[in-house]
C-alpha cells in the first residue's frame, strides 16, 4: 500500500493509505488525521490486510501517536482488524456506531475501549481539533457515520463515493482535469456500487441536503479515489440523480 | 516476541528516519554554505574547497544509503504484523482446547492444527529475523558513511586552522559541519541499539 498526503497545514495533516496489494479482498482506503502529534485512523480495514496497512501507516505517523480509531459501520473491510490494532496499542479509543457495538465485538478483543456514537452523531477532539461524526444511516449500513473536519474541509464519506478500481489506481479522481471527463470515466466504476449497495433513496436525499451545507474540499471514500475541488459537486449532483436500491424491482 | 517491544522499535524507526532525514538535509545545507564561502574567497581557500567538495559528496552518499532504510523497515513491520495475526489463531485454538479439557476431552486434530500454526509462526519468526539483520546491515552502511564524514570534518578543521589569516569564518563553518554530523551520528547509534536489542530478543526466541 502507498501513503499520500491529502491536506497539510502546520501540525494538522490528512493522509490516505491506498492501493492494497492483496486482491482477494475488496480494495479499501484507510485515512489518517494527525493534529499536534495525536492521530486518528479512519476505517482501519480488514484483518487480512492489517500488516500492509500498518506498514504504510508507519511511513506517515509513529503508531504511538494513535489516540483513536473511527469505524463508520460494522463491515469486515472496515473493522475486522480491530483486535490486531488493539494488541498493538490498547490505548486506542474506538468510536463506533452504538447500534453495532455487540456486532463489532464479534471481531474479538472484548476488552477494547469502544465509544458508542449515538444515532444523532457527535464529535471527537484529537490534538486540539474537533471532528464531527455526521449521520449517514442506510448509506449503506443501517447505522453509519461520516467524519467532517471543518478546518481541513475534508469529508470522510465511508462507502459513499466508493468505486471499484483496478490495482495500481490513483488516489484522486483526475485532479488536474478541468473538463470533467476524468470524473465521467471514474464514476462509471462507482455506479453499480451505489445502485446495489445503497438501499435507500430517501436516505440519500437527506444526506445530500445536509452535506451540501458543508464546505468540502476533499470527499474521501473508503473505496476508490478522492473527489477534490469541482469533483465534489460533480459527485453530489451525480448521486442525486442516481436511483439506488436496485436489489429489488418495484 | 513481545509485541510491545516491536511497537517500540516501530516508533524508534519513525523517529530515527525523521531525524536522519532532517540532519542529512542540514548537512547538505552546511556543505553548500562552505562551498559558497570558498568560492567567494577565490584561490586562497583552495585547500578548504577540496574538503567542502568531499563533504558534499559524502552527504549525497549518505542520503542515498538512508533512502534504503525505509525499504527494509516496511517488510520487517509487515512480517511482525503477520506473526501477530497468526498468534491470534493459535490463541483461539488454545482457548478451544482448554475449554474441552475442562470436560476431560482431547481432540487430536485440534492439537495438530495448533501445532501447524505454531510451526508457521516459528518459520515466520526466522524470516523476520533475517529482515531485521538486513536492516541492521543497512544501518551499518549508514554508520560507516557517517564515520567517513567525521573524518572529512576533522580535515576541514585542520585546513581551517591553516587558512585562519584569510579572515574567512572557516572555523565556524567547520564547527557547524561537525555539529550536523554529530546529530545524525547520535540518531543512528541510538537506533542501532534499539534494533540490536530486538535482534537479541529474537535470537533467544528462536
Ligand atoms: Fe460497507
Ligand atoms: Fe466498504
Amino acid at each position: 500500500m502507498k501513503a499520500a498526503p491529502i491536506f497539510e497545514a502546520g501540525s494538522h495533516r490528512w493522509w490516505i493509505l491506498y492501493d492494497q496489494e492483496e486482491r482477494r479482498v475488496i480494495d479499501a482506503n484507510v485515512y489518517v488525521m494527525e493534529s499536534n502529534g495525536q492521530s486518528l485512523i479512519l476505517d482501519p480495514g480488514g484483518f487480512e490486510v492489517f500488516p500492509q496497512v500498518f506498514a504504510a501507516l508507519v511511513e506517515v505517523i509513529p503508531p504511538s501517536s494513535l489516540k483513536a480509531a473511527f469505524v463508520s459501520h460494522q463491515d469486515p473491510d472496515i473493522a475486522s482488524s480491530l483486535p490486531l490494532w488493539h494488541a498493538c496499542n490498547a490505548q486506542i479509543q474506538w468510536h463506533i456506531p452504538k447500534l453495532w457495538e455487540g456486532f463489532i465485538r464479534h471481531y474479538g478483543a472484548l476488552e477494547a475501549p469502544l465509544q458508542n456514537i449515538p444515532d444523532e452523531g457527535g464529535d471527537v477532539l484529537i490534538g486540539g481539533r474537533r471532528l464531527e461524526f455526521i449521520p449517514a444511516h442506510y448509506l449503506h449500513s443501517s447505522a453509519n457515520f461520516h467524519v467532517y473536519d471543518p478546518e481541513a474541509k475534508v469529508l470522510f464519506s465511508g462507502d459513499v463515493g466508493a468505486a471499484l478500481l483496478p490495482p495500481g489506481h490513483d488516489a484522486w479522481v483526475g485532479r488536474r482535469d478541468r473538463t470533467g471527463r476524468a470524473f465521467d470515466e471514474h464514476i462509471a466504476k462507482a455506479k453499480y456500487f451505489h445502485q446495489r449497495w445503497m438501499p435507500s433513496n430517501a436516505a440519500k436525499k437527506d444526506w445530500i441536503n445536509r452535506v451540501s451545507q458543508l464546505e468540502i474540499e476533499h470527499l474521501c471514500p473508503q473505496h476508490g479515489a478522492i473527489y477534490s475541488g469541482e469533483n465534489v459537486q460533480r459527485f453530489l449532483n451525480w448521486f442525486d440523480e442516481l436511483t439506488v436500491g436496485m436489489g429489488i424491482r418495484p | 516476541m513481545e509485541i510491545q517491544h516491536i511497537m517500540q522499535v516501530v516508533d524508534a524507526s519513525f523517529v530515527a528516519r525523521q531525524s536522519i532525514e532532517k540532519s542529512l538535509r542540514e548537512i547538505d545545507r552546511r556543505a553548500l554554505n562552505a562551498m559558497v564561502l570558498v568560492k567567494r574567497h577565490g584561490n586562497t581557500l583552495a585547500g578548504y574547497g577540496v574538503v567542502a567538495q568531499a563533504f558534499r559528496e559524502r552527504a549525497a552518499n549518505l542520503k542515498e544509503s538512508a533512502s534504503h532504510l525505509q525499504e527494509t523497515i516496511a517488510p520487517l513491520i509487515q512480517a511482525h504484523m503477520r506473526i501477530l495475526q497468526h498468534q491470534r489463531f493459535v490463541a483461539s485454538f488454545s482457548a478451544i482446547a482448554q475449554a474441552m479439557a475442562q470436560y476431560g476431552q482431547i481432540c487430536a486434530s485440534l492439537e495438530n492444527i495448533r501445532t501447524r500454526w505454531r510451526d508457521t509462526i516459528a518459520r515466520e519468526e526466522v524470516e523476520a529475523r533475517k529482515i531485521l539483520l538486513r536492516l541492521i546491515a543497512t544501518v551499518d552502511v549508514l554508520q560507516e558513511g557517517i564515520e567517513e564524514q567525521e573524518y572529512v570534518v576533522t580535515n576541514g578543521r585542520i585546513e581551517a586552522a591553516l587558512a585562519e589569516d584569510t579572515g574567512a569564518p572557516l572555523m565556524r563553518v567547520s564547527r557547524d559541519m561537525g555539529e550536523a554530523v554529530r546529530t545524525v551520528s547520535n540518531a543512528i547509534r541510538t537506533y542501532r541499539h534499539q534494533l540490536e536489542s530486538l535482534a537479541y530478543e529474537s535470537s533467544t526466541d528462536i
